[in-house]
C-alpha cells in the first residue's frame, strides 16, 4: 500500500474547497438573498430606530455619569464573565467548531495535518463572531453615547470594540477548554468562579478578573491603554486555541457535526424553536434516566386530563438540572426587566416578553413532544385540541416555583422596597404565565393543519411568504408582550399616587385572561379551521352551482 | 509482527451505561474477522473507538501500532460506516476524485471507474449521492472506501439496503482485498457471511463473549442478548 505525503491531500483539500466555494455561488439564488438582506434591514433597521426613540437625547447628570465612570468597568465585565463561562461549558461540551459530517469522515480521517484542514473552519468561526459581537457593540455604543460625554463615533468604536473582544474571548475560551480535553465540572467551575469574582466586583467594588474588559467600552469617553491589558490577554487566549487546533476532539465534531446543519436549517427557517431545541442537543442535555420523584401509582381511570397531566409530570421530572438553573434564571431576568419597567425602561419589557417566550419554550417540552408526534396524537380517538390543552396544565402548575423566583428578582431590583413586594407577587405568576405563552403559541403553530392542503404554502406569491414569516416570528413574541406590558399598570398607579396593589391586580386579571384565550385558541383551533373550511367549501360549492345555472 | 489492530483495556461508557467494557485485543495483519452481537452490543462503538472517531472512556487502540486517530493510523485505516454521510454538492465522482486526491491516489480514475462499475454505479457517477436511495449510498459509500490505499478496513453492518448484486460485489471486493494482504474487521448481523473469516468476535452488552474461529460458535445464541 502507498504512503502518500500529507502535502498532497492538503492540496485536494484547498482545491476542493475553492471549487465547492464556486459551486455553492454557482447555486446561489441572489434574489432570494438579497430579499433576505432586504427583510433583515427592514425588522433589524427599524428595532434600532425604535430602541434609539425609546432612549432620550438629553446628557445624563453629572452624578450618573460618575456611577457610570466608577461601576461601568466592572458591570460590563460581568458579561464578559457571562462570555468567558458560555466559552468554557461549550468548549468542554465540544464547542466551537463544527464541521460537516462529510468532512469529519473524509477530511478528518484523511492522512492530512488536522491542524491545518482546521485552521479555516475555526477562523470562519472566530470572525464570524468577532463580526457580530462587533455590530452589536457599536450600535449600544452610540446608543450610549448620545447620553454620555464623547462622541458618536468615538462610541461607536469603543462600543465595537468591546463586543469584538468579548466574542473573541467568548470563541478563545471554548477552543482552549476544547483543546484542552477540560471536563465539563471543572469548566462550569472555572466560568462560575469567573462571574462569582465578577459579581462580587460589582456587589463590593472588589477587583474583578474582566473589568479591563468592561473597560474598553467606555473609551468613547476615556482611554486608557492598560485596557489593552486585556485584548492581549483575549488574544493570547485564541493564539493558544489555534495552536492546539489538532487536540480537538473528533467525537464532539462528529456529534455536533450533524446538530449544527440542522440548526443552521432551523435558523434560516426562522424556526426559533427546533433551535432551541438543538442548542440543548447540541449541550448534550438529556431528560434524566430516573425523574426526582415517582408519581404515586394512579388507582383506576384518571381521565383525560388526569393521563395528560401524568404524563405532563413525568416529563417535566425528568428535566436535567441545568435546564431547571437555566429556567430559574430565565425567571430571575424577567423579574429584573420587569423591576427596570417600574423604575423607567419601558423598553425592558419587550425583553421581559422574549424571556417569557423562551421560558415557554423550555417548560412546554411535554407538549412539544406531543406536536412533534403529530400522527400519534392524530392515531387517538380524542379531539387534537382537547389533548393539546391539556397539555397546558402541568407545565403551567410547574411555572409557580419560578414565578416567585421572577418576583424575588423584580423586588430586588425595586430596592428591596416593602410596598413592592406585594404588586410583585400578585403580577409575577399572571406574567410569567401569560409571558410563556407565546411559547405556545409557537409550538402549536408548528401542528399540522387538518383543513389545508399542504401544497398550499407551495403556490404562495413570495411577498406573502414574506409576510407570513415575518408573522410567524412575530405573533408569539406580540402574545407575550401584552401580558409584560401589564406591568405598566402599577407603575402608572405609583405615578398617579393611586393603589398600586390594585393596579397590579388589574394588570394580572389582564394577564390571566390572555392565558385563557390562549388556552381556549389551543382547544378549539383545528375545529374552528375545520368549520371555516367547511364554510368556505359551502361558498365554493354554491358559486360553481351558481355558475354552472347561469 | 505488529498487530493491524490492537486494544488495550479500551472501554467506553455513556454515564452510568457502560457501551463497551474494557477490551484487550490483537487482529494480525491480514486476519479477516467477523463482529457480531444483538442491537446495543458495543460493535458499532467498538469499531468507531478503532476508527478514532469517537473517545474512549478507558484504554487505547491501535492501527498497525499508531494510536487510532493518529495521522500514520488514518494513513492506513478505511473505514466505512452503516450511516455513509457525502457532501450535498458534490457529484459522486467528485466524491471519489476528493477522497483519492486526500490519500494521495495519483490514478484514482482507474480505480475509480473500476468501483463504480462493478457495484453499477457508472450512470450515476456525475450524480449527487445525497438524493441516492439507501441502497445506491451504501455502494457509494464502498466505493469511496475502496478507491483509497488501506490496510485496515474496519467495516460497520455493510449489506444492509443493498441488493443481491451488490451483497456479492461487496464480498468479491472484501474477498480480493483480503487476498492483497489487507486486515478486515467487519461488524454484521449477516449470519451468513460469518462463514467466510477466519475469526469471530462476539459482543454481548458490551463485553466480548466469543474470540476465535467461527466454526467453534454456535453464531445463533451469541448474537442473542442476555
Amino acid at each position: 500500500m502507498s504512503e502518500p505525503g500529507t502535502s498532497i491531500g492538503f492540496d485536494a483539500l484547498r482545491d476542493l474547497r475553492r471549487r465547492r466555494k464556486l459551486h455553492r455561488l454557482g447555486n446561489l439564488d441572489w434574489f432570494e438573498a438579497a430579499y433576505r438582506v432586504y427583510l433583515f434591514g427592514f425588522f433589524g433597521g427599524g428595532a434600532v430606530l425604535w430602541i434609539s426613540s425609546s432612549i432620550k437625547d438629553t446628557p445624563v447628570s453629572d452624578a450618573v455619569a460618575a456611577d457610570v465612570l466608577a461601576h461601568g468597568p466592572a458591570v460590563l465585565g460581568l458579561l464578559v464573565a457571562f462570555a468567558f463561562m458560555a466559552g468554557v461549558r461549550g468548549g468542554a461540551q465540544g464547542g466551537p467548531v463544527a464541521l460537516e459530517a462529510a468532512d469529519v469522515v473524509y477530511v478528518m480521517l484523511a492522512p492530512i495535518d488536522r491542524r491545518r484542514a482546521l485552521w479555516k473552519p475555526a477562523v470562519q468561526r472566530l470572525r464570524s463572531a468577532v463580526f457580530s459581537g462587533a455590530m452589536a457593540g457599536g450600535i449600544i455604543g452610540q446608543l450610549a453615547g448620545r447620553r454620555l460625554p464623547g462622541s458618536t463615533v468615538a462610541w461607536f468604536g469603543s462600543g465595537a470594540l468591546f463586543g469584538a473582544n468579548l466574542a473573541a474571548v467568548w470563541v478563545g475560551a471554548a477552543l482552549v477548554a476544547h483543546t484542552l480535553r477540560m471536563p465539563r465540572w471543572l469548566a462550569t467551575a472555572l466560568g462560575l468562579a469567573g462571574v462569582l469574582w465578577q459579581a462580587a466586583a460589582v456587589g463590593w467594588g472588589v477587583v474583578g478578573p474582566f473589568n479591563l474588559d468592561g473597560s474598553l467600552a467606555l473609551w468613547g469617553w476615556r482611554v486608557r491603554g492598560y485596557d489593552l491589558l486585556a485584548v492581549a490577554f483575549t488574544l493570547t487566549m485564541v493564539a493558544v486555541g489555534m495552536a492546539l487546533l489538532r487536540r480537538l476532539s473528533l467525537d464532539a465534531l462528529a456529534r455536533r457535526s450533524a446538530l449544527v446543519a440542522q440548526l443552521r436549517f432551523a435558523v434560516t427557517m426562522q424556526d426559533l424553536r427546533t433551535v432551541i431545541l438543538l442548542r440543548r442537543q447540541l449541550n448534550q442535555e438529556r431528560a434524566r434516566h430516573r425523574p426526582y420523584f415517582r408519581l404515586p401509582a394512579a388507582g383506576g381511570s384518571v381521565g383525560l386530563t388526569g393521563s395528560v397531566w401524568r404524563r405532563g409530570w413525568h416529563g417535566l421530572l425528568r428535566f436535567p438540572v441545568p435546564r431547571l438553573v437555566r429556567m430559574a434564571a430565565i425567571a430571575a431576568g424577567m423579574g429584573v426587566l420587569q423591576g427596570m419597567v417600574v423604575r423607567g425602561t419601558t423598553p425592558a419589557f419587550l425583553g421581559t416578553a422574549i424571556l417569557g417566550f423562551v421560558l415557554g419554550l423550555e417548560v412546554m417540552e411535554p407538549l412539544s413532544q406531543e406536536v412533534d408526534q403529530a400522527d400519534r396524537a392524530d392515531a387517538l380517538p380524542i379531539e387534537r385540541g382537547d389533548l393539546m390543552s391539556r397539555h397546558l396544565l402541568a407545565p403551567a402548575a410547574a411555572l409557580v416555583p419560578f414565578a416567585v423566583v421572577a418576583a424575588v428578582a423584580a423586588w430586588l431590583t425595586l430596592g428591596a422596597h416593602s410596598d413592592a413586594l406585594v404588586p410583585a407577587l400578585v403580577l409575577a405568576v399572571p406574567t410569567l404565565l401569560g409571558a410563556a405563552t407565546g411559547g405556545v403559541v409557537s409550538i402549536v403553530k408548528d401542528l399540522p393543519d387538518p383543513s389545508s392542503a399542504p401544497t398550499q404554502q407551495t403556490f404562495m406569491p413570495p411577498e406573502m411568504v414574506g409576510f407570513t414569516t415575518a408573522i410567524r416570528i412575530v405573533w408569539p413574541i406580540v402574545v407575550s408582550t401584552l401580558t409584560t406590558c401589564t406591568v405598566l399598570l402599577p407603575r402608572a398607579a405609583y405615578e398617579a399616587g393611586d393603589s398600586v396593589v390594585g393596579a397590579a391586580i388589574r394588570g394580572a386579571i389582564g394577564s390571566l385572561l390572555v392565558v385563557l384565550l390562549v388556552f381556549q385558541w389551543v382547544r378549539l383551533r383545528d375545529r374552528l379551521r375545520r368549520k371555516i373550511s367547511a364554510f368556505m367549501d359551502e361558498g365554493r360549492a354554491y358559486t360553481s352551482q351558481q355558475r354552472s345555472s347561469a | 509482527m505488529t498487530a493491524a489492530l490492537s486494544t488495550h483495556q479500551l472501554a467506553k461508557d455513556y454515564g452510568d451505561r457502560p457501551a463497551l467494557e474494557p477490551l484487550d485485543l490483537e487482529v494480525p495483519e491480514g486476519q479477516h474477522v467477523a463482529l457480531v452481537g444483538h442491537n446495543g452490543s458495543g460493535k458499532t462503538t467498538l469499531l468507531r473507538m478503532a476508527a478514532g472517531l469517537l473517545d474512549p472512556t478507558g484504554g487505547e487502540a491501535r492501527i498497525m501500532g499508531h494510536v487510532s486517530g493518529s495521522l500514520e493510523a488514518r494513513r492506513s485505516l478505511s473505514w466505512l460506516s452503516d450511516t455513509p454521510t457525502f457532501y450535498d454538492d458534490l457529484s459522486l465522482w467528485e466524491h471519489l476524485e476528493y477522497v483519492g486526491r486526500l490519500h494521495g491516489v495519483a490514478e484514482w480514475q482507474g480505480k475509480a471507474d473500476e468501483l463504480l462499475e462493478r457495484l453499477q454505479l457508472g450512470v450515476r457517477r456525475d450524480d449527487i449521492p445525497t438524493t441516492f436511495s439507501r441502497g445506491l449510498r451504501q455502494k457509494a459509500a464502498i466505493a469511496m472506501g475502496m478507491v483509497r490505499p488501506f490496510d485496515v478496513l474496519l467495516v460497520d453492518e455493510p449489506f444492509v439496503g443493498l441488493d443481491s448484486n451488490g451483497k456479492t460485489t461487496l464480498l468479491e471486493l472484501l474477498d480480493e482485498a483480503a487476498q492483497v494482504g489487507a486486515t478486515l474487521l467487519v461488524a454484521t448481523h449477516e449470519l451468513a457471511f460469518v462463514g467466510r473469516v477466519g475469526r469471530l468476535l462476539a459482543l454481548r452488552d458490551g463485553a466480548l463473549v466469543f474470540d476465535g474461529p467461527p466454526s467453534e460458535a454456535d453464531v445463533h445464541t451469541l448474537v442473542l442478548p442476555s
